[in-house]
């Protein structure tokens, strides 16, 4: 494979490429799905071809193709040389200089999840789902899944970079419901559970069987719950809330690409400016964002990413201020400052983009989730996303939870459900005034990060302890 | 058109080791030239062909897929099959392959779309781009030819060659931003110059956006905005796994009046002004379903699966999704808005008198499937209209909507239609749209203000 790359690599540059790499990707996909007590589907997914990516006179050019021969890594090499000089445009592309790497990562796991039965996984699902039997839950479902992806990356300045990634996770689902009512309660996440890259020791680490009671009481309690009211008050979410929070207001609005304007036609732009670095004040004191493509078991985790960089920890937000963006080679040597670091592509038939690596809210001293609770006079405790929206910027949002609680005197009260909230990016952050230990600092991976077009799904992490706002906006009604 | 996907199906069938076995292929040549600030900065060229293979043993499933297609691939992907449907307990509710059908015919293919390669495609995105100066361009030209074939054990043997392009501009500046966008299977059906112009057209009246206090309006949506919202409310509520789990604002309401006598709605993969499928990827042939018929609700779309759940006898309506997103059960692909009365949108305007006009959406999300609830941005040329006429430009509007209670009160629709894109252009290549009219609706609950237009 390695051949094949430098073949395409090759093809390029004799073509006129100032600059090219290639990608050969092979990816496994196995996911074994159940629900209300049957199989609903048990897939096996492989995937391979050469991504060849070619810079000629600053132009962009990338072609790909599903055979992995030297006639496919040519011709893709040729197709995507061919379309850079036809590219209309200025083009003044150059990129940040980097060493050239060879080098080999593989993720450190137990037990290699496809070593596992597809019998096994059946029965873990189907055990969970009988957890989760209650009156009112009309829909039961789990699901696991397993990923492998092994990817050579060759360039033109000599680097050699080969890769075994291996993601292993899943998640459980109660759906409740009544004349009126649809209700949800998902563990350990929503929208495709929570995935790690590691083997099947994070799936039996999940405890599906011993959390799926609490799934199914809860969903079926929901039903009667009080509508979460109308209010401005303080919000307490849970780490898995703070996951999307963290994504969708400070992960996106950090991608340097979007800064730039290159992602306008779909996932939107960036409130933030190139020279907002060191000024902006992106929320309280307590706030502390760090990117960090080395964290143990997250989905951004890597020796190098998609361009030949190398991982590294680097602060986001420090102390409420916007201290640094993630960045690729194009994009750091516009901003002149750092090598990039954070590119990324779905599989071979993708160029690689900007993407979130794991991206984390550094604990606090606010304690345990009870302590945090302790604090509020009168508020809400919201627990798991169930729906979210935010503007083209990343300012306005609006995020629903699948469960929530009121807090009277310190004290959880009566259940709520359908809870909104909604805010704007800065003016939310700003209001943070408490974030739990690093007890409570949980880690979770989502997979469903949606970005470019043709479109992408990025595999990203978040970890946070649960954390407190001030004055927030709740119970947004149609 | 050769019919190298069908071949390589029934390559596959042939390999395949069960007592049913069904497969479906997906081929694609496509070339994408993206671009940002008037030039293209993420160019993507395709060749894919994906093989999707579904056996059943001894009442037992399991599926795999591959894009190798080599012969010893495919006997490979017939052993993980295999491996999959004997690990699996039997499944007492898979109501077996389809059998062989007529297919409608559906014309779809367009040779210049498919001839187009990567020095044409980079040329018609520049072209759009030229159109949009003096003010910075985003956005893409993209065509495709793909096909899908399905092959079963039962006899079916069905093939489909598809040819997609759109064009999509959002012409912009520091505060100002315009969008349009159009999608067909014939590419020379569009000049890409038409779709700069009215993005920069609508981008320049957008400077100076005023803010507007949350609260219910009348509004006009263009094809855009009603296409991206019924989308979005089609995925649980005209879907028959959303009747079955209860997640469909439809749920116990066919045959009531849920919308004004003025809308309807169906799922149309037949028409010509769309982008025409002549069976699902089980190689059922396509059906037109109605789904709101002059503010009644129908019906919804169904596959083999869900249709066999159904306690009413549904039959499948040809609405099978593609294997990987069979877990999301049918979904409709070509939803059609019937058309209206009012000879253009400033009829609907005046009509409206008082009220906003919405050009596209931002970042929907679904609040309650069972209400309808959704959730999102305005974006790229929010106005307020006053005195039946277009007003000044407005910040961006997040709304909050029941799109039946949007769909209760709708003074008029225009006469005209637009094929609006709903392809994000995710995994395999399968275009999709809605083809939809403007709207006036006297029910737009606006719930906070977003950043103003432009970058």
């Amino acid at each position: 494979m390695r051949q094949l790359c430098e073949a395409a690599v090759d093809a390029a540059v004799a073509a006129g490429a100032s600059y090219a790499d290639a990608r050969v990707v092979m990816r496994r996909a196995q996911l074994v799905a159940t629900k209300n007590g049957q199989v609903e589907e048990i897939s096996d997914l492989d995937s391979e071809g050469i991504g060849v990516r070619v810079l000629v006179d600053g132009a962009w050019g990338f072609a790909c193709d599903r055979r992995t021969t030297d006639e496919g890594a040519r011709e893709a090499a040729l197709r995507a040389t061919a379309f850079a000089k036809a590219a209309p445009g200025g083009h003044r592309r150059s990129l940040a200089l980097v060493d050239a790497r060879t080098a080999e990562y593989r993720t450190p796991l137990e037990r290699d999840p496809f070593s596992v039965s597809i019998a096994d996984k059946v029965d873990l699902c189907l055990r969970a789902e009988e957890g989760m039997k209650h009156a009112d839950v009309t829909v039961r479902s789990a699901f696991v899944r397993a990923h492998r992806e092994h990817k050579l990356f060759v360039s033109s300045i000599g680097s050699a970079i080969e890769q075994d990634i291996v993601e292993a996770g899943g998640g459980i689902e109660a759906i409740a419901t009544s004349d009126a009512l649809f209700q949800v309660r998902s563990y350990p996440s929503a929208h495709g559970g929570s995935s790690s890259q590691a083997g099947w020791e994070y799936v039996e680490g999940l405890d599906f069987v011993a959390q799926a009671p609490r799934v199914g009481e809860q969903a079926s309690a929901l039903l009667r719950a009080e509508e979460c009211p109308p209010a401005t008050t303080t919000v307490v979410l849970d780490s898995d809330q703070m996951m999307l929070q963290i994504h969708e207001s400070i992960g996106h609005p950090t991608e340097l690409d979007r800064v730039y304007g290159t992602e306008a036609a779909y996932a939107g732009t960036s409130f933030l400016k190139p020279d907002d670095v060191d000024s902006l004040r992106y929320g309280s004191d307590l706030m502390n964002v760090t990117a960090d493509s080395t964290t143990p078991g997250g989905l951004g985790t890597f020796a190098f990413d998609d361009e030949g960089v190398r991982a590294r920890r680097e602060p986001i937000v420090e102390g409420g201020v916007l201290r640094g963006f993630l960045t690729s080679r194009e994009t750091a040597a516009r901003l002149g400052q750092g090598e990039g670091g954070s590119m990324r592509a779905d599989g071979w038939s993708r160029m690689p983009l900007v993407r979130m690596t794991n991206l984390h809210l550094e604990p606090g001293d606010g304690g345990s989730l009870e302590e945090l609770i302790d604090g509020v006079p009168d508020g809400v405790y919201l627990e798991t996303n169930k729906s979210w929206s935010i503007d083209d910027k990343r300012l306005n949002f609006q995020f629903g939870t699948q469960i929530g609680w009121e807090i009277k005197g310190g004290r959880l009260g009566r259940m709520l459900r359908d809870a909104t909230y909604t805010g704007v990016t800065p003016v939310f952050w700003g209001e943070l005034d408490a974030v739990g230990g690093a007890a409570h600092w949980q880690l979770k991976g989502l997979t469903n990060c949606g970005k470019g077009q043709p479109g992408q799904d990025g595999h990203v992490s978040h970890g946070s302890s649960p954390a407190r706002f001030r004055n927030v906006q709740i119970g947004v009604k149609a | 058109m050769s019919q190298t996907a069908l071949e390589l199906a029934q390559r596959a069938l042939a390999a395949a080791e069960g007592d049913q076995a069904e497969v479906a292929v997906q081929t694609e040549r496509s070339g994408f030239a993206r671009f940002a600030d008037s030039e293209v900065h993420q160019p993507t060229l395709i060749e894919n062909a994906v093989v999707q293979l579904r056996v059943v043993r001894d009442g037992r499933v399991g599926s795999a897929l591959t894009n190798r297609i080599e012969p010893d691939a495919l006997r490979e992907l017939a052993r993980r099959a295999a491996e999959a449907a004997d690990l699996a307990p039997p499944d007492p509710d898979f109501p077996g392959l389809a059998e062989p059908e007529p297919f409608p015919e559906v014309s779809a293919y367009d040779e210049e779309t498919a001839a187009l390669g990567a020095e044409e495609q980079a040329q018609l995105a520049g072209r759009a781009i030229e159109a949009a100066a003096p003010l910075a361009a985003y956005g893409f030209f993209t065509s495709a030819l793909s096909e899908l074939a399905v092959a079963t054990s039962t006899g079916i043997a069905a093939h489909q060659p598809m040819t997609d392009a759109t064009t999509l501009v959002i012409a912009a500046g520091e505060d100002v931003s315009g969008y349009a966008e159009r999608s067909t299977w014939k590419a020379g059906a569009v000049e890409p110059e038409t779709i700069g112009h009215e993005a920069a057209e609508k981008a320049a009246r957008t400077r100076g956006a005023a803010s507007l206090e949350p609260g219910r309006h009348a509004a006009v949506l263009e094809p855009y905005a009603l296409g991206e919202l019924l989308q979005w409310f089609g995925w649980d509520s005209f879907s028959g796994l959303g009747i079955l789990e209860e997640r469909s604002a439809l749920c116990g309401r066919i045959g009531e009046q849920i919308a004004d006598p003025r809308v309807t709605i169906t799922d149309d993969p037949l028409d010509p002004d769309g982008l025409p499928k002549a069976f699902d990827f089980e190689g059922v042939p396509k059906r037109v379903v109605p789904l709101i018929e002059d503010g009644v609700a129908r019906g919804v779309v169904w596959d083999r699966t869900t249709a066999a759940r159904s306690p009413n006898g549904a039959a499948s309506t040809g609405h099978a999704p593609p294997p990987p997103a069979r877990v999301y059960g049918p979904m409709p692909t070509a939803l059609s808005v019937g058309a209206g009365e009012a000879s253009s949108v400033d009829e609907l305007i005046e009509l409206v008198g008082d009220g906003i006009y919405v050009t596209r959406l931002h970042y929907l999300g679904i609040v309650n499937p069972r209400e309808g609830v959704i959730t999102g941005m305005t974006r790229d040329g929010t106005f307020r209209i006053r005195a039946g006429r277009i007003a000044e430009p407005l910040v961006n509007l997040r709304f909050t909507v029941a799109v039946p209670d949007l769909l209760a009160e709708v003074p008029g629709l225009t006469r005209a239609r637009q094929l609006v894109n709903q392809s994000q252009f995710y995994d395999e290549r399968y275009p999709q749209g809605v083809l939809c009219p403007a709207i006036a609706t006297a029910r737009f609950n606006v719930t906070g203000s977003g950043s103003g237009p432009g970058l």
